[in-house]
């Protein structure tokens, strides 16, 4: 198994270095000089030199990006075009804030997912199977940011139960896990929620229903075993494949919250982006996007080792 | 290997253990089954009939529309639905939202199949290629993909529209590019199972050429689960395509997709909350549709 | 197996986990003004504010003064200028050309230091001098506009400076009220680094930064010492926040998550006065244009595409749609203003008249005159963008334009304003829709329209140029007796009027959502605001 697990390690490593050439060509990408792109509006002839050294834009492209690479491994992302500020200082505090939004999303959405795929699962055919089944196809097919708009209109400012917007009272500077700022997780976590939790009720249905079909479950079941020691023997193989894919979701999450994000100003990944593409911030969007894809490929790493871990059997090319 | 799934797309592995119609070639009395087995089932029909109608009413907009869908009108901004000569009301600027649905189908709908369409031919035939011809090959064309996938697909796509700038092909390009590492791993892994049964190597036995062995003996039993998985992509491509729109990236004004027209219409929903979620259901019955009628396809084809 | 696989899922989770979060305890019975901008970031702070008349109003008038202020007390009668850290200003009457300002006494930054000739020769430098260790080519970029005019300057003695002018310039006070005073010492505390600086500011106004968190909000508190007693703010703390989404800013008004909200969406309006929020409007120096380009491949230099284009918009259904929160405009100024003088072409809603210009032009429907505007998604003055847009698009587009947009965010949008239509950043726009005001003769009329006046030393964005205007131009530059001003002001406007030099659309009436316990607020005819006097009434 540990020779595996360094195989999936040293995998990782190429693919990490394929993200951060797409990252790098973002920038030439961007329509026009690429130098325009990251140079501010009002800049001089020798700001605009200047810049043009700093980058590396008067070398080679591979030695630009070689150069770029040694920046970013040492954490030097480059600085804002807006604002100024390094992009590593915006861009972690708000993949935090991202990574926040989604575990609290996964709070929600995958005991939710996992409860109604399972009921389902095991009820094939029956009146709750396809209940189930079109609330998980429903979850899967709404737009979440319409469902959060309609979310805000009817608990923030109809009923006023909710606020609309922010991480908070304090804005994130000085969060606090108190009802006062967790309240404000409350809509925008529960509108991310849907998909994960439509998409992980399918697949535990399906994936519940294929065992139960399987020919051990009616040995088990003939010898007469407790139906709680079959549900277990179900669980336990089911597991791997709905940890894949809640562990996939989670992944997606990260990415997939900039949206919501927005309906919801949670000063996320999602909401610096959206500025940083209407602002042409180039260095702020590929800083983004480098941290957020690493970060994916991480939690896909750990997601399929933690899967050999649970179901050692499972043999990996 | 990662198994990274965008979100909203189905697991490989969900798709594969449904669509595998056959073994040795396609039978007739196959699709014979599928047929029957879709006639039944009242869902898909119902959600076929309903992007028949939504299909239709798009492609033929200006022959089921009466009224201009770029003439504004101040008086009669956010008339609510059921309003004379308006059955969907109007919208911020005084549009009737019924053409506006219509013409914004249009846009959405195309949006939803053209990038699924390019993802399918370039994604399959990569996928096809590498599972077929395995080795180098196939470490190469899938590695590439691996980076391609190494990325949520919601972040790919904003990412790539957002350095190119705002616009409809723009939009495309960037969700077209989102799609075609999925297909290629689906189809890869499709192409390596069939490359391996009897016929194919029997074909190769008598010194078929490859590209006639891919044509008469890979494709046919490939297309269906790629076909399928393309579907379940449809209604992933149009949410995705109204989310950019809805940032502003898609398709610019008076143009609108149901993605803008949620954008634009965001500020009246005090007013006219009904009008306001309109394109919003749109969506949402659009991909729904898609998404029941894609079950239905590979339940009709599942022979187990 | 099972539990270290659980404690595998912990590690996951907590590596998720936001790890800068520190509870902090809630100070009690503070009082609090939370606000709701339009800007999508907080604005700069180490002085010159960024993100316009917005990022002055709440960052750059709340931390710094100018030498001159605006009176901004009243609602009856447009704001005018006041001291501020000069307590008076005169010009010699040999050259017209040297400013002479008294500074005030017992003037204290916000890190305890005072306020001196030596600082105000400091910030000078910070703009103007590229050499200085402080020069900051950011506060440079925000504060051209003001110092465009400036010469040389110099301190006489500890309390009074000197600036000398390039030209006799009859509207350099207004400049000079555009120029704020950051700390030296804090500079030098911080490591002589702006961007430290913007994280620690230290000015002379009457709130003090306490603490900013990038894109999503600034904590000022009271000034407690501040040189005006009268402007002790009433509140102790006043957070800004970015809302560039204007149902956003709604959705927060209703829901209690601040107290006062720019620019509130027209629709919202009645749902908001329903819930008892105070809708307050004013008119104030504030036009809602298209400024035109005059490149050489634009269709804008012929005057008769002009008027239709002026003569195309339906004003009184746009004003409609902003549910009457905006009016008519038939001219930079509005109708009654001492500049508004006698245009003899009229303004107004006549898509006959301007198909029959656009045909003499050579465009008709089949072959329209292809014009791109770039224009913002949100920001200060810019009111309802994208809609206000799209109306005007469908106008223009009837009489035989063919209109497309370059949707940008509003940072974005004014630094191609700054660029100006010649530069190659701004190469393929033919206007900008770049809100604008008309506070002072520079702004307002001169900056806009005399050729000498092309960025960087002005407003003239299309670079516009006409003889007869720039004479009138340096008359009314020279002209140091207000009144006398004012007539040649008028004249100038007229003529802009017949030349249609812009498109004008619309003035806006500036509304504000407040909630139902907000009190002191006093709209001013201005751009800028106070809200020292303002506070929430628990």
């Amino acid at each position: 198994m540990l020779s595996y697990i360094l195989r999936r390690i040293a995998y990782a490593l190429p693919i990490t270095l394929g993200v951060t050439i797409i990252c790098f060509s973002l920038i030439h990408l961007a329509p026009g000089d690429p130098l325009s792109a990251v140079l501010p509006d009002n800049a001089g002839p020798d700001m605009r030199e200047q810049i043009k050294i700093a980058y590396g834009f008067d070398k080679p492209l591979p030695v630009q990006y070689l150069l770029w690479l040694k920046n970013v491994a040492t954490g030097d992302f480059g600085l804002s075009i807006q604002s100024r500020r390094p992009v590593v200082s915006e861009v972690l505090p708000a993949a935090c804030n991202t990574a926040y939004l989604a575990l609290a999303a996964v709070l929600i959405g995958f005991p939710f997912g996992i409860l109604m795929g399972a009921v389902a699962g095991y009820t094939v055919g029956g009146w709750i199977d396809r209940a189930v089944t079109s609330v998980a196809v429903t979850g899967v097919s709404v737009p979440h940011y319409w469902l959060g708009m309609v979310l805000v209109v009817i608990f923030a400012v109809n009923l006023g139960a909710l606020p609309a917007m922010g991480m908070g009272p304090g804005g994130q500077s000085s969060y606090a896990f108190d009802w006062a700022h967790l309240r404000h997780l409350v809509l925008p976590a529960i509108t991310l929620a849907v998909i994960p939790a439509g998409i992980i009720a399918r697949s535990v249905r399906a994936t519940v229903a294929d065992i139960r079909r399987r020919d051990f479950v009616g040995t088990l079941q003939a010898k007469g075993i407790g139906e709680g020691r079959v549900l277990y023997h179900v669980a336990k193989n089911a597991g791997p494949t709905i940890l894949a894919v809640a562990g996939l979701q989670f992944a997606q999450l990260l990415g997939g919250s900039i949206l919501v994000e927005t309906v919801f100003s949670w000063p996320g990944t999602g909401f610096l982006l959206n500025t940083a593409i209407f602002t042409r911030d180039l260095p702020i969007l590929q800083g983004t996007i480098l941290v957020l894809s690493i970060f994916f490929v991480f939690i896909n790493l750990v997601v399929d080792v933690l899967q050999t871990f649970l179901d050692p059997r499972i043999k990996r090319a | 290997m990662a198994m990274a799934e965008p979100a909203a797309i189905r697991t490989v592995s969900e798709v594969l253990n449904a669509g595998r119609p056959a073994r040795a070639g396609v039978s007739r009395s196959y699709w014979a089954g599928v047929r029957r087995r879709l006639a039944r089932d009242r869902v898909t029909i119902v959600c076929a009939a309903i992007l028949f109608v939504i299909l239709a009413a798009a492609i033929f907009a200006p022959y089921v529309t009466w009224a201009d869908p770029y003439k504004t009108s101040m008086i009669r901004r956010l008339l609510p639905p059921g309003s004379p000569n308006h059955i969907l009301g109007t919208d911020e600027l005084g549009r009737d939202m019924f053409t506006r649905l219509v013409y914004g189908g249009r846009i959405s709908l195309f949006t939803g199949f053209m990038p699924v369409f390019v993802a399918t031919v370039i994604g399959g035939t990569l996928g096809v290629l590498a599972g077929y011809l395995g080795g180098r090959s196939n470490m190469l064309i899938m590695r590439v993909m691996d980076v391609f996938y190494a990325f949520p697909s919601v972040l790919l796509a904003v990412a790539i529209s957002g350095a190119l700038g705002a616009g409809l092909v723009n939009g495309l390009v960037a969700m077209s590019l989102v799609f075609i590492a999925p297909v290629a791993r689906v189809s890869e892994t499709v192409a390596t199972q069939v490359r391996n049964e009897d016929f194919v190597e029997a074909a190769r036995a008598t010194g078929a050429r490859t590209w006639r062995i891919l044509i008469e003996h890979i494709l046919p039993n490939v297309l269906g689960p790629i076909l399928i998985y393309a579907s379940s992509l449809i209604s992933v491509a149009i949410v995705l395509a109204s989310g950019l729109s809805f940032l502003g990236l898609g398709v610019s004004p008076p143009n609108a997709d149901w993605g803008l027209m949620l954008n634009t219409l965001r500020q009246s929903i005090y007013v006219a909350p009904v009008n306001a979620i309109l394109p919003g259901v749109m969506i949402f019955v659009t991909s729904m549709c898609f998404n029941l009628m894609s079950d239905g396809l590979r339940a009709a084809m599942d022979v187990r | 197996m099972r539990r270290r696989t659980l404690v595998k899922a912990f590690l996951l989770a907590g590596l998720a986990t936001p790890i800068a979060y520190a509870s902090q305890p809630a100070v009690a019975a503070e009082k609090v003004l939370r606000v709701g901008m339009t800007a999508a970031d907080v604005p700069l702070t180490t002085g010159q504010a960024n993100q316009g008349g917005e990022g002055v109003r709440f960052m750059g008038l709340s931390l710094y003064d100018a030498l001159i202020l605006w009176d901004l007390s009243s609602y009856e009668k447009p704001a005018v200028l006041k001291p501020g850290l000069a307590t008076e200003w005169k010009v010699d009457d040999a050259t017209k050309k040297i400013w002479t300002f008294k500074l005030r006494e017992g003037v204290k930054f916000h890190d305890g230091s005072g306020f001196d000739a030596d600082a105000v020769v400091w910030n000078l430098d910070k703009l103007l001098k590229k050499d200085s260790a402080q020069y900051d080519p950011s506060q440079a970029a925000q504060a051209s506009q003001y110092f465009g005019g400036i010469d040389s300057y110099r301190k006489i003695d500890a309390m009074t400076v000197e600036i000398t002018t390039k030209t006799p310039d009859a509207v350099f006070p207004y400049q000079i009220s555009g120029i704020v005073y950051s700390s030296p010492k804090r500079w030098e505390e911080v490591g002589r680094n702006w961007a430290e600086f913007a994280k620690r500011p230290s000015g002379t106004g009457p709130w003090i930064l306490d603490k900013l968190v990038p894109r999503e909000r600034a904590e000022l508190l009271r000034n407690a010492n501040y040189w005006d007693p009268k402007r002790v703010p009433k509140s102790d703390r006043l957070v800004l926040m970015c809302m560039p989404d204007s149902s956003t800013r709604t959705a927060a008004l209703l829901s209690d998550q601040v107290d006062f909200i720019e620019a509130p969406p027209p629709d919202a309006v009645p749902r908001l006065k329903q819930s008892g929020m105070q809708i307050i409007t004013n008119v104030y120096p504030h036009i809602w244009p298209y400024q035109l380009s005059y490149a050489d491949d634009s269709p804008f230099k012929d005057v008769r595409v002009r008027k239709a284009a002026n003569l195309a918009i339906d004003r009184e259904g746009l004003a409609k749609f902003l549910g009457g929160l905006a009016t008519p405009a038939s001219g930079q100024v509005n109708k009654g203003h001492p500049w508004y003088g006698k245009p003899t072409f009229e303004i107004k809603y006549d898509p006959d008249a301007a198909k029959k210009l656009m045909k003499e032009a050579g465009f008709d429907e089949k072959h329209p005159a292809k014009v791109k505007f770039g224009i913002s998604t949100s920001g200060s003055g810019q009111m309802q963008p994208l809609p206000m847009n799209e109306f005007i698009q469908e106008n223009l587009n009837a009489v035989g334009f063919q209109v497309e947009f370059e949707v940008m965010e509003w940072e974005a949008l004014r630094g191609k304003r700054r660029a100006g239509a010649l530069s190659p950043e701004t190469k393929g726009l033919n206007g900008i829709n770049n809100s604008w005001a008309y506070w002072d003769p520079d702004i307002g009329i001169l900056g806009i329209s005399m050729s000498r006046l092309k960025p960087p030393a002005g407003y003239n964005w299309g670079a516009f140029t006409d003889p007869e205007i720039d004479a009138l131009g340096e008359k009314a530059k020279t002209t140091f007796d207000p009144k006398a001003q004012d007539e040649v002001l008028a004249e100038i406007h007229g003529k802009l009027v017949d030349k249609a030099v812009w498109i004008w659309v619309v003035h806006d009436l500036n509304p504000r959502g407040l909630g139902p316990k907000v009190k002191g607020f006093v709209q001013a005819q201005s751009w800028y605001q106070d809200l020292t006097p303002v506070w929430v009434d628990k």
